[in-house]
């Protein structure tokens, strides 16, 4: 899903940049207050990030025949929001422009658009829909994550598109053509982070949830519905 | 029995069939989608890859396995987040079993 550095024009470079900065300004400025208001969110944002920081270091393999990663980002962006989560996916994205030539500085603004923005926008669009629903806790955090991984490959491929317009068809045909390459192969990793990220939000539950009633993640009656079925 | 470890049951089903999916894929190369990405922009520009360089210098890992260490690097500290906060709950619960 990374943009690698020199791959993307200027201009382009400049407006995600300019998109990325004020989201991840809100980001820190939530994080602070998360964290001063209570200290027990500390061990939260250390688990859901740290599985941002082991998804998306493993390069899994395809059914296209290409090799791609999942983003983890699903858990953060349901427990603290699309923001915190784009702080937690550009410091992931840092450590891979500086020490892996995954990405670079210059397309670091795109990445982090796709990865922290908006797959976990999404994510926590539908974790906020189903939230005060009847619909399973589970289900919910399934579909969230499935999403805001799917979605982080879309906005790849979208911001591709818009910056290498075929020379017929344009914008859309371009974007068909990347979302072949980066989408299509995502479906299967998608499924199988989604699945992990259920499993650890079972172990949270039934660990603490405590913290998940306190963050209001989800209305307590459910989180302890799910702790005694669990 | 089985309804408790549900989820479990679940993930290993999914990583089983994941891994058999590949038994059919045969001889594919397994590029990063990254590089797939980086050769269609190649293709539609018309300029070879080679001619696109870094806006911004960049350090290069200077091989595959420099690289896979930096890779296993960033999974390491992740999982030593995970790992020491789960305990870190683990441990409030035992305490607070015991009071009780």
């Amino acid at each position: 899903m990374h943009i690698m550095e020199g791959f993307l024009p200027v201009f382009w470079c400049v407006v995600w940049w300019l998109v990325a900065l004020p989201c991840l300004a809100l980001g820190v400025y939530q994080l602070k207050k998360v964290l001063s208001a209570d200290r027990e969110a500390l061990p939260l944002l250390g688990v859901t990030g740290g599985f941002v920081f082991i998804l998306s270091s493993l390069k899994l393999p395809s059914v296209t025949g290409s090799c791609s990663h999942p983003t983890g980002t699903g858990l953060s962006a349901i427990a603290f929001g699309p923001w915190i989560t784009a702080v937690l996916g550009a410091i992931v994205l840092l450590f891979q422009a500086l020490f892996l030539a995954h990405g670079g500085l210059s397309t670091m603004g795109a990445n982090t658009v796709s990865m922290g923005i908006v797959g976990p926008l999404v994510g926590w669009g539908i974790y906020r829909a189903l939230r005060d629903t009847p619909v399973n806790l589970y289900v919910t955090v399934f579909l969230a994550a499935a999403f805001a991984d799917l979605f982080t490959y879309f906005t790849t491929s979208l911001e591709l598109a818009l910056a290498y317009p075929a020379q017929v068809g344009g914008v859309g045909s371009s974007f068909v053509v990347f979302m072949g390459i980066f989408a299509i192969t995502q479906v299967p990793l998608a499924i199988l982070e989604s699945i992990i990220l259920v499993l650890v939000f079972k172990y949270i539950v039934q660990l603490r949830p405590e913290i998940l009633v306190r963050l209001k993640v989800f209305p307590e009656g459910k989180i302890m519905a799910a702790g005694r079925d669990a | 029995m089985l309804r408790r470890y549900r989820f479990e049951i679940l993930a290993v089903i999914a990583i089983l069939a994941f891994c058999t999916l590949f038994l059919r894929v045969g001889n594919a190369e397994f590029a990063g989608s990254d590089t797939v990405g980086s050769s269609q922009i190649a293709k539609i520009t018309g300029i070879p890859e080679e001619q696109f360089h870094p806006l911004v210098w960049q350090w290069v890992p200077p091989s595959g396995e420099v690289e896979s260490t930096l890779f296993a690097l960033q999974a390491a500290i992740g999982g030593i987040f995970v790992g020491w906060f789960f305990g870190y709950w683990k441990g409030l619960k035992e305490q607070e079993r015991e009071r009780t």
